[in-house]
């Protein structure tokens, strides 16, 4: 046992280095499809007809290919085909936060179809265009109900970053991959692997845990008290 | 003559085969009350939000001030509705923003004006609502008779050529109905120019300079309190005037 726990602290500087790459991916991921997911969430629900069909074959597009296939068509086939030359790293952020994008808008699609139609109607009263109501009036509110539902995608995403791993992109799992094999410590190499993701996704949960108390309108409650 | 301030004529909707208002026309003077009553389902609320746009009507025409509204125009409607003030029944507040900002949300993003310019006129027209100790608090934590009053002081900040009212005591406990009431009052007393549905008949007989009465989406009469109230010439008006005048009380 001494022999596998000092296998585990060796390893662990070049483990914790690699959670840093994961934690960079997740954030970079969940960014892009944020900045993405918005306008596709608007866009499926004011849209133009032709505007709506075409993200939901982009939703239905990304919410559909697993990701393993996504990485690699991305990665080998399209950057090879179109001489594009990305790294690994990059390629997996962009992969993700297409996914996610898919997945977020979803989340932001539900956050506005659950405002009052009211709301709109009081900006438009006022005489707010609606470009300026979406985003003065629904957005505010909308985004913040999407909270809980991103602590959600946070999870899925961190773990999802694991199969960036094929690609040979250096963050927790190749690492941890990488020692077992040179050490014959699986068993211990992988739990160590294992217990890293739980702390992140505990951290990361927690933390929007945090902002979702921190953006919480004073006096109301998701109930509608 | 004078220019009425709002003149609708002929204005229809329909939802597929059903009408909900059929050939609405009318015109309201500068410090007009007018009052729609009628039975729930008669067009009262399709008709008010037909004036501003909120429901697009099939047919008919708008003008204020003697211009005539073009609807399919985007900025010059949004200009249009900046002029006509809307008060909702369930009073429609921005749920995120507190009552200060609420009122200040319109003058600076659509009238452009300066943020800390904004919230000084939003201040008085809170203040003059009755609202200068709430201003920081968020619509959920405001009762309705104070959301209420949140929304008009939010609306006359733009400074509408006219308020339309959409039933604004009919969301409300009875004892919160006076304090809403008592701002309409002193907005009329200011010569302010509205039209409002209501089911509240003291009020209305007390206040009105006009009532109209609607059924099944038509204007069935229309007229002073006076000769509604006690001498209609449609018997259906007079039965529903018997009725409310029984259900909700005396003339005031």
């Amino acid at each position: 046992m001494p022999e596998s726990l000092n296998a585990v602290i060796d390893a662990l500087p070049y483990l914790l280095a690699g959670s840093a790459v994961t934690l960079i991916v997740v954030v970079g991921a969940m960014c892009l499809g944020l900045c993405l997911g918005v306008p596709l969430a608007v866009g499926q629900l004011y849209g133009q007809p032709a505007i709506r069909r075409a993200i939901g074959v982009y939703v239905w597009f990304f919410r559909g290919i697993p990701l393993l296939v996504l990485l690699f068509l991305f990665y080998f086939g399209l950057c090879t085909a179109l001489d594009i030359n990305l790294s690994a790293f990059t390629v997996a952020i962009i992969v993700l936060g297409l996914i996610s994008s898919a997945y977020q808008s979803q989340i932001f699609r539900g956050a506005i179809l659950s405002l009052p139609e009211g709301q709109l109607k009081a900006a438009r009263a006022l005489g707010m265009s609606d470009r300026r109501a979406i985003a003065s009036i629904i957005l505010p509110q909308a985004l913040r109900l999407s909270v809980p539902g991103w602590s959600n995608e946070y999870s899925i995403i961190l773990k999802d970053s694991a199969v960036a791993y094929a690609l040979g992109v250096p963050e927790i799992m190749a690492r941890a991959h990488f020692v077992a094999t040179r050490t014959y410590q699986q068993l211990p190499l992988y739990l160590a692997a294992g217990v890293i993701f739980l702390v992140l996704t505990y951290l990361g949960t927690k933390g929007l845990r945090v902002l979702e108390e921190k953006v919480r309108i004073p006096g109301y409650s998701p109930q509608g008290g | 003559m004078t220019t009425p301030v709002l003149r609708i004529e002929n204005l229809s909707k329909r939802y597929g085969s059903r009408a909900v208002l059929t050939g609405a026309s009318f015109s309201v003077n500068k410090g007009d009350l007018k009052i729609l009553i009628g039975p729930s389902g008669a067009g009262k609320s399709t008709l008010l939000q037909c004036i501003n746009f909120l429901v697009q009507p099939d047919e008919g025409r708008i003008w204020l001030d003697g211009e005539e509204v073009r609807p399919g125009h985007r900025r010059a409607l949004c200009t249009y509705r900046q002029k006509v003030g809307m008060i909702f029944q369930d009073f429609n507040l921005f749920d995120h923003l507190n009552a200060l900002e609420n009122v200040r949300i319109g003058l600076v993003r659509v009238k452009g004006i300066a943020r800390d310019e904004a919230g000084e006129r939003a201040v008085r027209e809170l203040t003059r609502v009755g609202l200068r100790d709430h201003l920081q608090k968020y619509p959920a934590q405001l009762s309705g008779g104070q959301k209420q009053r949140v929304s008009i002081a939010r609306a006359l900040a733009m400074d509408p050529k006219v308020m339309l009212l959409d039933e604004p005591t009919s969301a409300l406990d009875p004892e919160l109905i006076g304090e809403v009431h008592s701002v309409i009052r002193e907005m009329g007393q200011g010569g302010m120019t509205m039209i409002m549905a209501t089911h509240q008949i003291g009020f209305a007989r007390s206040l009105a300079s006009e009532i109209i009465f609607m059924e099944d989406g038509r204007i069935v009469e229309q007229g002073a309190p006076d000769r509604i109230f006690c001498h209609a010439e449609n018997a259906r008006t007079r039965e529903f005037c018997s009725k409310i005048t029984e259900l909700y009380g005396e003339t005031r």
